[in-house]
């Protein structure tokens, strides 16, 4: 299955929140959402759910309009919330029934992710009686319990601890593997470059970089030399003003040419006292900083 | 469909399991059952205590003007049968002593035929007893008149008590049986709109301030959404309806024997079947109309505390339009002009025309096309509420102005 979110352009008022919005989503892989808070992804979330009607673009399944009826969405919104007063089973089941299942799957369903997120014990509990992390994983099982084809999760690593993000990440990859589609918006980067193949760069209502994450990072000029050592002194020495230390205390020294790294990597082996040294990849986060940060880049990069 | 039947039912259940709103239906319950059974349980203890007499309360009488003092204390005992008339010689000044020691109650020292002076503790607002000795005196005086004329006692008597028999036969309705009733229904609908009304709007606004919303949003047509909220709360107010007035009805006639002779309450259960129809109709689409209204507004709350400022406009409207039917109630006058302009817009009708309907004669075809009114807009009102629903639950911050809401529906 393909999900393409074509052209979508969309105003509040007279501010234009998203100006030709393309994504292509497939199944059994996980598409990353990137961008600065107000960037758009929410709008383009809720455009995607039928929240929001576009002024012009379409939301497409293998090419078709898709029809709302049939194909069943799961989301975790950023915004986290349910009913805080009402007991936890009764409002999962509310849930799915909501999204299309009768009252018995819902049930049945409802037991079987209480079970499986080891929540089963708070079960009857009311909402506002778990702790916060707790009450995000009974807010995951209102993404996931009906099954949807399409799962949308916001931050979804927010404010779980270590065991529980383990838990969430083998749930993810699951589902990536039953062939959903997948669709993370996250500012923790790490996690993205965890599950997504692909990730979109949204910023100012604008897709500014889309594609496989492997080949966007490759296909930056392999210019720079990331080496690590003890004594970075003698090679700031040599190589001056092209070298920057970097917050791990690595040095990093860019090259006039891409063509000059092997000549230069091995004249560095050669001559100085270093553990490591190897052609600089950029990161996500570095990706994302480069794309999104509308000039405060020169900023930016004095610090890093 | 089956949406909103989730929707529906989940509210509804919201409502029932509710401890404040089953604890409110009891009380009022419990209450009516008090006041019912009150004659019954009145009765009950004072049959045990039947033996102390109660002591009347003294009324003393100087006579300065009369030579028949007899006569004169005959006059005002027939008058007053609640007090213990005593025609006394003492002074004025030992008569007010004994008043003031409340030995006696109230004293009247009559200086002649046409003046009097009375005297009395404390002087309560339902003193009516200078009225009742007005009459006295007057009548005493117009007998004595005739007889001074020649007229025997006896004939003048019979010229001062002639009775006047009269029948009234009302051929449209009669306003002094069906006030209690209206009055009473017109109070129930204007508090069960008023309180669902805000019900439903903090409802909105808690799912709304809880992001609950953002799920249901996306999970739940806007539409649904609002006429499964609005449909369990009316029906919930229904119940309330049906449990408090059915008890009522019930407990009266359980002692309908103790309240035969009580008009008030006699009046209030001769609702005659048509007018509790009309009743449940006007109920409904009323409760539509502002309900759907409450909801939006509630919609476009981020925060329940400000709730109250939101609807107050919408509050007006309605307390506005409770008054202008309650004067006409009490002025007599249904059928004024403001009425009949008020039974056809929406806002009004509900209470304005059912007001006419119990308490004037209204063409059907006056009825039918307020009805139709409400119906049509009921109906554009609330899926106007639900487009507003839709954008106004993603609007946080301040509560956005109304152009800017009108603007958005538009385009959505």
């Amino acid at each position: 299955m393909k999900l393409e979110i074509k052209d979508i352009y969309k105003n509040f008022g007279n501010k234009k929140v998203l100006k030709g919005v393309s994504l292509t989503a497939e199944s059994g892989e996980a598409f990353g959402l990137l961008g600065r808070n107000g960037a758009g992804k929410t709008t383009t979330i809720r455009i995607l759910m039928d929240v929001f009607a576009p002024e012009s673009g379409e939301v497409l399944i293998n090419g078709n309009p898709i029809d709302y009826d049939k194909i069943r969405i799961g989301y975790l919104p950023e915004e986290r919330g349910l009913y805080p007063k009402k007991k936890i089973i009764d409002q999962l089941v509310y849930f799915a029934e909501l999204n299309g299942l009768s009252k018995h799957e819902a049930l049945k369903t409802s037991d079987y992710w209480l079970e499986r997120l080891k929540m089963g014990e708070h079960r009857n509990k009311r909402l506002d009686t778990l702790s916060k992390g707790n009450q995000q994983k009974i807010q995951l099982i209102t993404a996931l319990a009906h099954n949807p084809q399409v799962i949308i999760l916001d931050e979804p690593f927010s404010g779980l601890d270590p065991v529980n993000a383990m838990l969430l990440k083998d749930i993810v990859k699951e589902e990536i593997e039953k062939g959903k589609i997948v669709i993370f918006s996250s500012h923790q980067m790490n996690y993205i470059e965890e599950f997504c193949s692909k990730i979109g760069i949204i910023n100012n209502g604008e897709i500014v970089l889309q594609g496989n994450l492997h080949d966007i990072k490759r296909n930056y000029i392999r210019d720079r030399l990331v080496v690590k050592t003890e004594y970075p002194e003698k090679i700031t020495e040599k190589y001056g003003s092209q070298c920057v230390v970097n917050e791990n205390r690595e040095l990093i020294i860019k090259l006039n040419s891409a063509d000059d790294k092997q000549k230069i990597m091995r004249e560095i082996t050669d001559n100085f006292d270093i553990d490591e040294i190897k052609v600089f990849e950029p990161s996500l986060n570095d990706i994302f900083v480069q794309y999104t940060s509308n000039g405060e880049q020169e900023e930016n990069n004095e610090t890093v | 469909m089956k949406q909103f039947k989730t929707i529906f039912k989940f509210e509804l259940l919201n409502y029932i399991k509710n401890k404040v709103f089953v604890g409110i239906t009891i009380f009022l319950v419990a209450a009516i059952a008090v006041v019912m059974f009150f004659p019954q349980i009145a009765e009950f203890f004072s049959s045990e205590s039947s033996d102390v007499t109660e002591q009347k309360p003294v009324m003393l009488i100087i006579n300065k003007a009369y030579d028949d003092s007899d006569m004169l204390k005959e006059a005002f005992s027939s008058a007053f049968v609640d007090y213990d008339v005593q025609i006394t010689n003492d002074n004025i000044d030992s008569v007010k002593g004994l008043i003031t020691s409340e030995t006696a109650e109230c004293a009247f020292v009559i200086k002649n035929s046409s003046k009097y002076e009375y005297y009395v503790n404390n002087n309560s607002l339902y003193d009516e007893n200078t009225m009742v000795a007005d009459n006295v005196l007057q009548n005493l005086y117009r007998m004595n008149v005739l007889v001074e004329n020649g007229v025997s006692a006896q004939e003048a008597g019979k010229i001062m008590n002639v009775q006047i028999e009269h029948s009234t036969t009302s051929l449209g309705k009669d306003q002094t049986k069906n006030f209690f009733y209206t009055y009473i229904m017109i109070f129930a609908l204007y508090m069960v709109i008023l309180l669902y009304g805000q019900m439903v709007a903090t409802n909105v606004a808690s799912e709304k301030s809880s992001r609950a919303m953002e799920l249901l949003i996306t999970s739940a047509k806007p539409v649904n959404m609002m006429f499964g909220k609005i449909i369990a709360s009316c029906v919930a107010g229904l119940v309330q309806l049906v449990a408090v007035f059915g008890s009522a009805f019930l407990f009266y006639n359980i002692n309908h024997s103790y309240w035969d002779d009580n008009f008030i309450m006699k009046s209030i259960f001769d609702i005659p079947l048509n007018l509790l129809f009309y009743m449940l109709l006007f109920f409904i689409l009323g409760f539509f109309i502002y309900a759907f209204l409450y909801g939006a507004i509630g919609s476009t709350a981020s925060k329940v505390e400000d709730i109250n400022t939101s609807v107050m406009p919408l509050t007006f409207i309605f307390i506005a339009a409770f008054m202008v039917v309650m004067f006409s109630m009490s002025s007599g006058s249904v059928d004024n002009i403001l009425m009949k302009v008020c039974s056809y817009i929406p806002f009004t009708s509900p209470m304005a025309m059912f007001t006419r309907i119990a308490m004037s004669t209204v063409p059907l075809y006056e009825i039918i096309i307020s009805v139709v009114i409400l119906i049509a807009s009921a109906i554009g009102i609330g899926v106007i509420s639900a487009k507003i629903y839709r954008v106004g639950v993603l609007l946080y911050g301040t509560p956005p102005k109304i152009g800017a809401i009108l603007k958005a529906i538009k385009k959505s």
